[in-house]
């Protein structure tokens, strides 16, 4: 069930160049890896959406970049202040006990942090690669990191290296495009967390919409209601 | 929406009558249940839904929204599922779960308008909301809501088909907004609701060296930085009709609401804020309530002549 929420900043810390990680504590039950959370960020119209990068003892992690006013407010924040948000918000990805490949590019390494821990507190087999523009904006956690060019450039040799059944990618479009044809090739089943511009978070707005394939006909969906997870092959890329 | 109990906050317009002034704009509450889990959405005066089309619309391809300075910028195209699809599933819902709702319908010529006014009559509906202002899409909608002549026109032909409570939703994007609202009156409207969205262009300019990354949106402004036109639109309508008059445009608290009811709103909608704020209808009901008690308001025509008074 969907909240509106008061939390507290238990910690907010600057792990990389521009992007920090904050950790809420609030009354919030649930919420599964791919699945994200939208914060007000005063005086803004619209929330900023995060997806959960950690979700343990009630302390949900965040991890946000820099962008604009929304998260330069965020990032002034401090330990004990007060922050309202909306989540569980979006579906999440779906685990299955399949070996993985999860590929991250920059921020989008982080919703996979959490869908890392949970696949590892499974036991199921995964290896995790992720490419950042610089050292210093290197999101830690993944088992690979590659910095400058591309981490496109690894996703072939990775496949053929690790030969996974189920691909989990989070990264710009251009990225998750390329990803989702080069799994096609391969024919391994894979998932797409994607961001866009939203507002309303719950899918009534109809601000962030997609277009898919479904029961063979293109059509809209929402990423902050149907998605943000999508299945690559319904995806029609622009 | 045949309330007929009566709490401090209770209208009664003749065809129908509202717990509260505290209504949902279009296109910012979908068809209620999606607020379901923040709060009690029967609670509400009413829920307008999102503007319904004779056949189902697609929307708007690329950017549809863009956040400005206290404010955002649409252009969604009046995405949504048709009227068969709307009294098929959409209605029931709303029926089933005791709410509140108004019908928001847009349409491209006036048989689209008059086909889906009297589907939804037929339907049980008993309150829509006529949408001649939508800035959005290529043909029709705004079209008549810019022409005092073609709107008569329109609602005239609406109210033929329609027996219930028939609001007509202005444009802000015209000289005379109150001419409109006259020319809604004297066609047979019953209320009006103003206003919809300003026009507006969002524009974002990202330089790497001599190169630059443009994203436009040009569409619909709403938000708080819309409120002071807003209130001046209702303001003018007031001076020009004798029907109830719906006042919305970047109403956020109950401050707000008590301003446009000052210069001539019966019901205000709240619309962009439901994004900031999932519950912000429901607190403002609250507040209004406290307020009303707490002021020694005996019930809400009280409240609205004090407003009202000097204005």
């Amino acid at each position: 069930m969907k909240k509106n929420l008061k939390g507290k900043i238990l910690s907010i810390t600057e792990i990389a160049k521009e992007i920090f990680e904050i950790k809420i504590e609030s009354e919030l039950k649930e919420i599964s890896a791919g699945q994200f959370f939208q914060v007000l960020c005063p005086p803004k119209t619209m929330r900023r959406p995060f997806g959960a990068a950690g979700f343990e003892n009630g302390v949900l992690k965040g991890v946000f970049k820099l962008r604009g006013d929304g998260t330069k407010y965020l990032s002034t924040l401090k330990s004990g202040d007060i922050v309202h948000f909306t989540a569980p918000l979006g579906n999440g990805f779906n685990i299955e006990s399949k070996k993985s490949l999860l590929i991250g590019a920059g921020v989008g390494t982080a919703p996979l942090l959490y869908l890392s821990d949970v696949l590892n507190m499974q036991g199921i087999e995964k290896y995790f690669i992720a490419g950042f523009r610089s050292k210093e904006e290197e999101i830690k956690g993944a088992d690979f990191a590659q910095y400058g060019g591309t981490i496109l450039d690894f996703v072939e040799p990775y496949i053929q290296k690790f030969n996974p059944e189920k691909i989990y990618a989070c990264a710009p479009d251009i990225v998750l495009k390329k990803i989702s044809e080069i799994a096609s090739k391969y024919e391994i089943e894979t998932e797409v967390a994607l961001e866009k511009t939203m507002a309303c978070g719950i899918g009534v707005c109809k601000g962030c919409v997609i277009k898919v394939i479904k029961n063979g006909e293109i059509q809209n969906a929402t990423i902050c209601h149907d998605g943000p997870v999508f299945n690559a092959s319904e995806v029609v890329w622009e | 929406m045949g309330i007929k109990y009566f709490n401090l906050l209770g209208q009664d317009f003749g065809k129908v009558s509202f717990k509260n002034p505290i209504l949902t704009a279009s296109g910012t509450f979908g068809y209620a249940t999606e607020y379901s889990d923040f709060f009690d959405v029967s609670k509400l005066g009413a829920v307008v839904t999102k503007a319904i089309t004779k056949a189902p619309r697609a929307g708007n391809d690329g950017a549809r929204i863009f956040e400005t300075s206290s404010g955002m910028i649409n252009r969604i195209g009046l995405e949504n599922v048709g009227v068969d699809k709307f009294c098929e599933v959409k209605l029931k819902e709303l029926q089933e779960n005791d709410i509140n709702f108004i019908v928001n319908v847009a349409g491209s010529s006036p048989d689209e308008y008059v086909y889906v006014a009297e589907k939804l009559g037929n339907a049980g509906v008993s309150a829509i909301e006529i949408n001649v202002s939508c800035p959005n899409v290529k043909a029709g909608c705004l079209e008549f809501g810019t022409d005092e002549t073609a709107l008569g026109t329109l609602v005239g032909q609406i109210r033929q088909a329609f027996s219930g409570f028939l609001v007509i939703k202005l444009t802000p994007n015209v000289t005379r907004i109150e001419n409109l609202a006259q020319a809604a009156q004297n066609a047979g409207a019953d209320a009006i609701s103003a206003i919809n969205t300003l026009k507006g262009v969002g524009l974002k300019l990202e330089f790497s060296g001599k190169n630059v990354r443009k994203t436009l949106v040009e569409g619909g402004l709403s938000g708080k930085c819309i409120k002071p036109h807003a209130l001046s639109c209702v303001k003018r309508i007031k001076s020009a009709v004798t029907i109830p008059i719906i006042g919305m445009g970047g109403i956020s608290s109950l401050d707000d609401v008590l301003e446009f009811i000052a210069v001539g709103a019966d019901l205000v909608q709240i619309g962009t804020e439901n994004f900031t704020n999932p519950d912000i209808s429901s607190k403002i009901i609250t507040e209004l309530e406290e307020f009303m008690s707490a002021h020694g308001f005996k019930d809400f025509n009280e409240l609205k002549e004090i407003l009202r008074d000097g204005i």
